[in-house]
């Protein structure tokens, strides 16, 4: 669209030259998901590793070469494109690996969380209400099929259930989150957390510490777990859950991509970069936050109660303080606000401390040195969110 | 009750407040200077510890000291590490940070936490196992009724509140408590006045971190005994100790301190058989105060900075 | 790529046992298993203990001419967490090549896997974790246990205090799964031998100061403190019970039986009493050369209470698969079939829900040392327990 503005070529050539832009943006993200694809399979030490010297290099290359930052701005102005790309790249990952049960487990655990992470986006990245009690929404979710996954209520209203659930638990602690900010208000989250899962250990209603057994997900009557065939190929049964991961991410994603573009998005940065201008122009801070801490609770929770099934157990000790700081990482390492960013984030988060288990016990040390290293040299994260932009707005409107 | 057991009480209470109150202080000091939350300071406490243990232990194998003098070997280890692990914390990984998002620093120094606490455990021989504090207090109980109290425990509470209070001397009659005051205030105008913000800022490092090492050193003697991740929690602690208190404030910090430390031990003296619950009741507590008292008890002087 | 990868490894195997055997007639096929348990975090010294005896099991083992083929081990770190837990079971179980797996010390992990190894037909040997329900809550064939349940250390801990004479009890156990079974087990057998609990305190794991608890105890003075958790617990209550000046004896599960108690407390350990699924290894017939094979390997870190466990499922799986070759099915109705091996923690024996039959022993921290009760001077009364 910029390009045909700026030179202002002729029609044909206009939609000639888009359509060759857009067949770019889809080749480089299919490139990209080829190689996020490959690098979820293999096992090698010497592969792993030679992947992600090429991503940085991709990295590296984006950045400080004009032709790279060309194509991040091609990127940008085709979402479309990028979007579809991504979805069939998905589906042709989990078509190619449909037999793989620990990559397709990985798969579905890496769009689960950067659901999650869409959640906390939306909180922290937008409304600017801060949520370290990521890990406890989560477990909360996942107990809700525990306990009602049985009961013959159809499990796609055990989700939504599930989500209700985290968003109303959440309540309980609406009120001190509100009345505070910054470090004060994630110490009342992080108390939270520590509070549900001391207190989801020491009382049995729920299982006590050995935590719930929960059944497998099925739609329509066909149990996820039972899956092994899907015409004439043998699958794996995480492929279904890989499927409804990804689907629920691309859910999520369109969710909080709406609202970003829309006039709450607006009003959350309002919110979150300056209360006080912000309440000047009639803006309710407390409702917008209230708004934002609900819907993405709920999402978690929808995210953690399909996870739950998938692991098929859920215990107090998912909602503990370390996996709380996992969300966060994946969210400030991806780029605080960008979701895309947070899928690569959840990859690096997830997938590689799991592939340097041959260094076994110094797995963590290493793992944390690598974060510390992200953070330090990219510290506003692997994919920072663009800033908005309105000039289009000012110009006329011509969007 | 028994007026010996409620002393016991107390007296535990106290202890217990004052270690967290040391910690505390530390993440409140941090926050005034450069408005950042350094989670890796519970790590550090393990590190004095060991450090201390280290040097203990080293100096025992070779010359046998009589116990102040061996005592001393250990505090000089436990400040000398505390205080260099704040300072590369500070210079390599918080103030080059001092620009981005609050909560890229806290996610970066709860790093740097994980990789002090597994550098100990994997560094010192077998530190997966809680290890063997050597007494280098002289022994000794005193005893009054069914109130017991053991010597050092007098010396480490007392040795404590010393350094809580050595602390308010430096913070206000001192040039570097000064120029850390002024740049809590306000960095730019501070520079302006001639202070050197990166040496203040180090110093301030070095001093908060000096505490957590000592609160080590103070850990291994009172329980007489270590372990690698003895930090996790009592970062948490500390840092909710810190906001309940209020962050940037000095008293606010140890107030906080005792406070938690009170509730802790009043749940399990009023909940005795489901003592369980105690921790869901002290952070019930906590969420309520921070609801109260939204800026922490003692309120930021200048809580509105724009 | 695949089958390159495979030659590759075949070759490196052949290679490996080439140096390994010297010269051997034939060139063995490689067999991988896998070992799980907590390589990093709170209990790694107890899995790190673990991993280095099953890995000493398959270096002796390939060092044997006798052995049909090279056994590799495929090390996994669960951290302890279920979740972790289930992702590399998934790992291993889907990985063809692994036949077998020395798997889990942490009862909560265990429990959340054994489904994943079930669906994936995978034989495991359980090498450390207590929860009765892992064996016996299900009926998966692939799950084996060859160290006991937390029952067995319940009731033997019950029976033997009570005979000592203690009547009076209070439990402090930790809210883990471990600690809470632990509890149950040892309330429900002690109240037939007519002990008495003055009371239980349920704490976190990560509970650094029990003086308000043990200022309560004080009160009640029990004759027993009662410890239903793992060594840090251990060692904390018993540096603060001499800190308070409780006279009670100590006593303990196996959680407690570690090198790191005795170092934990130093002098203050003397006297407590601890219960044990395995005999003492100086007791068994290989122990010493088990002890002095681990010496010589060099390893950084202790074989811990659960290390010859894990060295017994290594040898038992690997034995397994000598006979009947590397395939998962097989190896299962060999490992189902377990009766009379003879390994390093005494003979195996599985019961019909694979759960080896072993009963608990008494231990008493004397001079340092663990010390097999009846070989004790406590027992033969040239020394007095705390408590009494």
């Amino acid at each position: 669209m910029e390009t045909a503005q700026l030179t202002g070529t002729r029609p044909a050539e206009v939609v000639r030259t888009q359509g060759l832009h857009r067949l770019l943006v889809a080749a480089i993200v299919a490139l990209l998901f080829a190689g996020g694809g490959f690098l979820l399979h293999s096992e090698a030490q010497g592969e792993v590793i030679a992947l992600l010297a090429a991503f940085v290099a991709i990295f590296v290359f984006a950045e400080r070469l004009s032709a790279g930052r060309r194509a991040i701005a091609l990127c940008r102005a085709h979402p479309g494109t990028v979007n579809l790309a991504a979805a069939v790249s998905v589906l042709a990952i989990a078509a190619v690996l449909r037999e793989e049960h620990y990559t397709l487990l990985m798969m579905a655990t890496v769009a689960l969380f950067a659901t999650a992470a869409a959640g906390l986006t939306l909180q922290m990245a937008f409304a600017g209400v801060p949520n370290f009690a990521g890990a406890g929404f989560f477990a909360i979710g996942a107990y809700v099929p525990a306990v009602l996954g049985g009961t013959g209520i159809p499990h796609l209203v055990v989700l939504l259930i599930a989500g209700c659930a985290a968003a109303l638990l959440g309540l309980a602690i609406l009120l001190p989150v509100l009345r505070t900010r910054g470090h004060y208000a994630a110490l009342v989250t992080i108390a939270f957390g520590l509070l549900l899962r001391s207190f989801l250990e020491v009382n049995d209603v729920l299982g006590g510490p050995q935590g719930m057994k929960v059944p497998a997900f099925s739609l329509f009557g066909l149990s996820f777990a039972r899956i092994t065939e899907i015409g004439p190929y043998d699958v794996s049964f995480y492929l279904p859950y890989a499927l409804a991961g990804c689907a629920l991410f691309a859910l999520a994603f369109f969710v909080v991509r709406r609202l970003e573009t829309s006039f709450v998005g607006l009003a959350f940065d309002a919110v979150r970069s300056d209360e006080v201008a912000a309440s000047v122009f009639g803006l309710s801070i407390a409702r917008w936050k209230a708004t934002a801490f609900l819907i993405g609770n709920a999402m978690i929770g929808v995210a953690g109660a399909l996870y739950g099934m998938m692991n098929g157990f859920v215990n107090p000790n998912s909602a503990n303080f370390g996996d709380s700081l996992i969300m966060l990482s994946i969210l400030v390492l991806g780029g605080f606000g960008n979701l895309w960013g947070a899928v690569v984030a959840s990859v690096v988060i997830l997938v590689i401390p799991e592939k340097l288990q041959a260094i076994q016990e110094y797995r963590l040390v290493i793992f944390a040195l690598l974060v510390i290293a992200i953070l330090r040299f990219r510290p506003s994260g692997l994919m920072p969110r663009a800033t908005r932009d309105l000039s289009a707005l000012a110009m006329g409107g011509q969007r | 009750m028994d007026p010996g057991l409620l002393a016991q009480y107390l007296f535990n209470g106290l202890m217990l407040g004052t270690i967290y109150a040391i910690v505390a202080v530390g993440f409140s000091l941090f926050f005034g200077v450069l408005d950042v939350i350094k989670f890796s300071h519970g790590d550090v406490v393990a590190v004095g510890a060991f450090s201390a243990f280290g040097a203990a232990g080293l100096t025992a194998a070779l010359v046998a000291l009589p116990g102040p003098l061996a005592l001393a070997v250990g505090l000089v280890a436990a400040l000398g590490a505390g205080a260099v692990s704040g300072v590369v914390i500070g210079r390599v990984l918080v103030l080059p940070l001092k620009n981005a998002p609050a909560v890229n620093v806290l996610l970066a120094t709860l790093m740097a936490g994980t990789v002090l606490r597994e550098a100990i455990r994997l560094a010192v021989p077998n530190g997966g196992n809680p290890k063997p504090f050597p007494a280098l207090l002289p022994d000794g109980v005193l005893a009054a009724g069914s109130f017991s109290v053991g010597i050092d425990s007098v010396i480490i509470l007392v040795g404590g509140l010393a350094v809580v209070l050595a602390t308010h001397l430096v913070i206000t009659r001192t040039r570097l408590g000064l120029a850390i005051r002024a740049v809590a205030q306000d960095d730019e105008v501070a520079q302006l006045a001639g202070v050197n913000f990166t040496k203040t800022v180090l110093g301030t490092f070095a001093l908060g971190s000096m505490l957590a090492g000592l609160a080590g050193l103070m850990l291994g003697l009172y329980y007489r005994e270590i372990n690698f991740n003895m930090g996790i929690l009592l970062g948490i602690i500390g840092f909710a100790c810190a906001v309940v208190g209020g962050l940037g404030s000095l008293i606010g910090p140890i107030l906080g301190g005792f406070l938690f430390a009170g509730i802790q031990t009043l749940a399990t003296v009023v909940l005795p058989f489901t003592s369980a619950y105690k921790d869901v009741v002290a952070f019930a507590v906590i969420i309520a105060l921070i609801g109260l008292f939204p800026t922490g008890l003692i309120a930021e002087k200048s809580s509105e900075r724009v | 790529m695949m089958r390159n990868r495979n030659i590759l490894r075949l070759c490196s195997a052949v290679l490996a046992a080439v140096s390994l055997a010297g010269a051997p007639a034939f060139a063995r096929d490689t067999v991988k298993i896998a070992f799980i348990g907590p390589l990093t975090g709170g209990n790694s010294a107890t899995g790190l203990g673990g991993r280095n005896s099953a890995s000493l099991a398959v270096d002796l083992h390939n060092a044997n001419p006798a052995s049909k083929y090279t056994y590799e081990l495929v090390p996994f770190d669960d951290e302890c967490k279920p979740n972790v837990g289930v992702q590399v079971a998934t790992k291993a179980a889907s990985d063809k090549s692994i036949i077998a797996g020395i798997t889990h010390y942490c009862s909560a992990v265990a429990i959340a896997t054994v489904d994943t190894y079930n669906r994936f037909g995978l034989p495991v040997v359980v090498w450390g974790a207590v929860l009765p329900e892992i064996t016996y809550g299900n009926d998966y064939p692939e799950i084996h246990r060859v160290n006991g349940t937390m029952i067995n250390e319940g009731k033997m801990a019950a029976e033997f205090l009570t005979k000592q004479g203690f009547k009076t009890f209070v439990v402090i156990h930790d809210t883990t799964d471990y600690g809470k079974g632990q509890n149950k087990y040892f309330a429900e057998n002690l109240k037939p031998q007519g002990g008495d609990i003055l009371a239980t305190f349920a704490v976190p794991p990560d509970q650094q100061d029990f003086t308000a608890e043990l200022t309560k105890v004080k009160e009640l003075k029990p004759d027993v403190v009662f410890i239903g958790g793992l060594t840090p617990l251990g060692v904390r209550v018993r540096s603060q019970m001499d800190r308070l000046g409780i006279p009670a004896q100590l006593a303990g599960v196996s959680g407690i039986m570690s090198a790191g108690f005795l170092d934990g407390a130093g002098a203050a350990a003397e006297g407590t009493i601890s219960f044990h699924n395995g005999a003492p290894l100086t007791r068994y017939a290989g122990g010493k050369a088990f002890m002095d094979a681990y010496a010589k390997a060099g390893y950084r870190e202790d074989p811990d209470a659960y290390g010859p466990f894990a060295f017994s499922a290594a040898n038992l799986i690997m034995d397994a698969i000598d006979k009947v070759g590397p395939d998962r099915k097989k190896v299962r109705a060999q490992l189902n079939g377990t009766k009379g091996y003879q390994a390093l923690v005494g003979e195996i024996n599985f019961d019909d829900h694979r759960q080896n039959i072993v009963s608990a022993n008494v231990y008493v921290a004397q001079d340092g040392k663990w010390v097999y009760w009846p070989d004790s001077a406590y027992a033969a009364g040239a020394k007095k327990l705390p408590g009494k």
